[in-house]
């Protein structure tokens, strides 16, 4: 029926018909250094990246306070401390979401379209407030598949996206801007 | 032999190596690029004074991508199958041509006027955006560094920073001269007013075009790697999501990326990982708030599965596009990106090109190298690709496309390293030649740029024979 389809892959059979070389095996040595504390390692990664990570209750109530037009995710997390929105995605000047878990090895912060309110919430809005608890760190990438598999296997959400650090660009001459197109800052705040 | 591209690339390759501000924004660069990469190395495991994790991280890539390459109807179909599980579309376009007017077809069928694009390599080697302009859609690119390539009408000069020929000025002269903005010396507010004219182009399109780091065949997902959240923006607000995706960029399980992304990373860019990894695995389902109405896949051959039939250089298709042996050539380096004339540039564009475009025409690439071998110690999934551009160069002598002055020459040198009486005599010969001046006319280009070293009076063989003699 579909004839790109079918030569294709007919063309991929035919060449596959003989074994290419294989390369050198890998060893059983492991590849990246062991973790020892995820939590100070996620903190230092974060840091590292310029997220900036928000202690308490009223270091957050000061910095929401500093947005006129917040835009959330709508989640129970989110509303509980951070309140009801009052803009929209494409008109506001802070976006709160939640994530599905964060990443020690990278410093990153896991969110989709089921845990953060959608693709642009996280992504579209200046500036990205991240509400979550100290359990969702997990030590490495391997670990958060893992946990992604557990959680949604057979039932994906249609995007997923590994956030590290504010959006950022070397395009001209290697000097590091940020902001490039995503939220220019990045804020994580642990609600226990 | 005649032909336009090597012509061209005799030309252009000839104009920048002797470009010294052309050599100091690129050693800039490059010198930034070694540092990042060299801290980037450190995030694996090490022992002290030794490299293994990392070398460990190249096997295991290695191993990934031979097992891929060497299964890829398997994957293909496994990824096919779950892309529409989940509720995308999988075009098979076996050219770049079909591959084009698919996307016409798409944007035609949902009324489209305005794409937005993230950086994509794949869809400047089909030259997308030329058959859109000509079908009256405007497709903006959106990564800062391909837009400045495109309101400046160049091509990309590198597959990874495309505009790493340029400096803060040349790109502060071309955004006043075709945006209309004051100059600066800032890069922060080139950024900025790139942020601004191009949010207004995401908040308007009807179809976001992307490429694809990996296709993920056990999950049906496509993973992009970026740092600046413009594939984000271009997945996320439009209409139609299309991804075009060579069939090389499978791999088997969702779990190769803990990886794959750090290693992508590190070679391309010396980050831990990039800002953003995303994974798309079709359109906005019902409880999603949003995201596009349609997602398709484009599996794009291109001359792909002539390379993957070579046996010998199959594993060129394991490349994951880092732009890590383009960083390390010499060559590169010196010519810079633009005179190749190729979409895909460096070692693994001169491996490639002549398997993917026409043999002939791109054989000359295979000598755009001094065959040192840094390409293959960086490459982070082990290509062997400085022997591969000797395969090339060995294929071409054997289709015949080495010309027949050249054919002749070597066949004249056979002739003569066959005899030691032939030997001496062409040594005597060339030393006399050497010596009365003749060398810049004899071996040109080589002394267009360099002076020939005088010979000296006696030869080896002659200084050999005496001492010999009186041991």
């Amino acid at each position: 029926m579909n004839v790109a389809r079918d030569n294709i892959l007919g063309r991929v059979r035919a060449a596959l018909k003989v074994e290419a070389h294989r390369p050198v095996a890998p060893t059983d040595a492991p590849v990246f250094p062991p973790i020892a504390d995820p939590e100070t390692r996620f903190r230092a990664e974060f840091a590292a990246l310029r997220g900036e990570i928000i202690e308490n209750a009223q270091a957050l109530r000061a910095f929401v306070g500093g947005f006129a037009r917040i835009a959330t995710d709508g989640a129970e997390l989110t509303s509980q401390f951070v309140g009801e929105p009052n803009a929209s995605v494409r008109d506001c000047d802070l976006g709160v979401t939640g994530c599905d878990c964060l990443v020690a090895q990278t410093g990153s912060i896991i969110v989709s379209t089921l845990s953060a309110g959608g693709r642009a919430m996280s992504v579209l809005p200046p500036v990205h407030l991240v509400m979550a608890r100290r359990e969702q760190i997990v030590a490495d990438l391997a670990s958060a598949f893992t946990l992604l598999r557990t959680r949604y296997d057979k039932h994906w959400p249609s995007a997923i996206s590994v956030i590290t650090g504010p959006s950022r660009t070397a395009d001209i001459e290697k000097i590091l801007v940020m902001g490039a197109h995503g939220p220019k800052r990045l804020a994580l705040c642990f609600a226990d | 032999m005649t032909n336009s591209a090597l012509q061209q690339f005799e030309r252009d390759a000839a104009l920048k190596a002797a470009d010294r501000q052309h050599r100091a924004v690129i050693q800039k660069n490059i010198g930034t690029y070694n540092i990042a990469v060299a801290n980037g190395r450190k995030r694996f495991a090490d022992w002290p004074g030794s490299d293994q994790g990392w070398q460990n991280a190249r096997s295991h890539a290695a191993a990934i991508k031979w097992e891929t390459i060497n299964h890829l109807d398997r994957y293909l179909e496994q990824f096919e199958q779950n892309v529409l599980a989940n509720g995308g579309h999988v075009f098979w376009a076996e050219t770049a041509a079909d591959a084009r007017d698919h996307v016409l077809e798409l944007a035609r069928r949902h009324g489209v006027q305005k794409i937005v694009k993230s950086k994509s390599m794949t869809t400047e080697e089909i030259h997308l955006n030329d058959a859109l302009e000509a079908a009256g859609i405007h497709a903006v690119e959106t990564d800062l560094g391909e837009y400045i390539c495109q309101i400046r009408g160049e091509p990309p000069y590198h597959i990874v920073t495309p505009v790493m020929h340029l400096t803060k000025a040349d790109i502060a002269r071309t955004f006043q001269e075709k945006l209309g903005v004051p100059l600066t010396d800032s890069a922060e507010d080139l950024t900025m007013i790139a942020r601004a004219k191009l949010r207004q182009e995401f908040i308007t399109a009807d179809m976001g075009i992307t490429g694809a780091n990996f296709a993920i065949a056990d999950t049906g997902m496509i993973a992009v790697t970026e740092n600046e959240g413009n594939a984000r923006l271009s997945f996320s607000l439009p209409r139609v999501h299309v991804a075009i995706v060579g069939i090389e960029k499978l791999i088997p399980r969702l779990e190769d990326l803990a990886l794959l992304w750090p290693l992508l990373a590190a070679s391309g860019t010396g980050q831990t990982i990039t800002a953003y990894n995303s994974l798309i695995g079709g359109p906005r389902r019902e409880r999603e708030a949003d995201g596009p109405q349609e997602f398709h896949v484009i599996l794009l051959d291109n001359g792909r599965t002539r390379l993957l039939a070579d046996v010998e250089q199959r594993d060129a298709l394991h490349c994951i596009r880092c732009g890590a042996c383009l960083n390390t050539c010499p060559v590169y380096t010196n010519i810079g990106g633009h005179a190749y004339g190729t979409t895909y540039q460096g070692p693994i564009g001169s491996v490639i090109t002549p398997h993917l475009r026409d043999a002939q025409e791109w054989s000359h690439l295979s000598y755009a190298s001094s065959l040192c071998g840094a390409c293959t110690d960086v490459c982070p999934v082990r290509i062997d690709l400085h022997h591969h551009l000797l395969h090339n160069r060995r294929n071409a002598v054997q289709r015949g496309f080495d010309g027949l002055i050249q054919r002749l020459l070597f066949r004249a040198w056979f002739w003569t390293m066959q005899s030691p009486a032939r030997y001496a005599v062409a040594a005597k010969l060339g030393n006399f030649a050497l010596r009365r001046g003749l060398a810049g006319a004899l071996l040109k280009p080589w002394t267009t740029g360099r002076e020939f070293p005088a010979p000296p009076q006696q030869s080896f063989r002659d200084y050999w024979r005496e001492h010999e003699r009186r041991p």
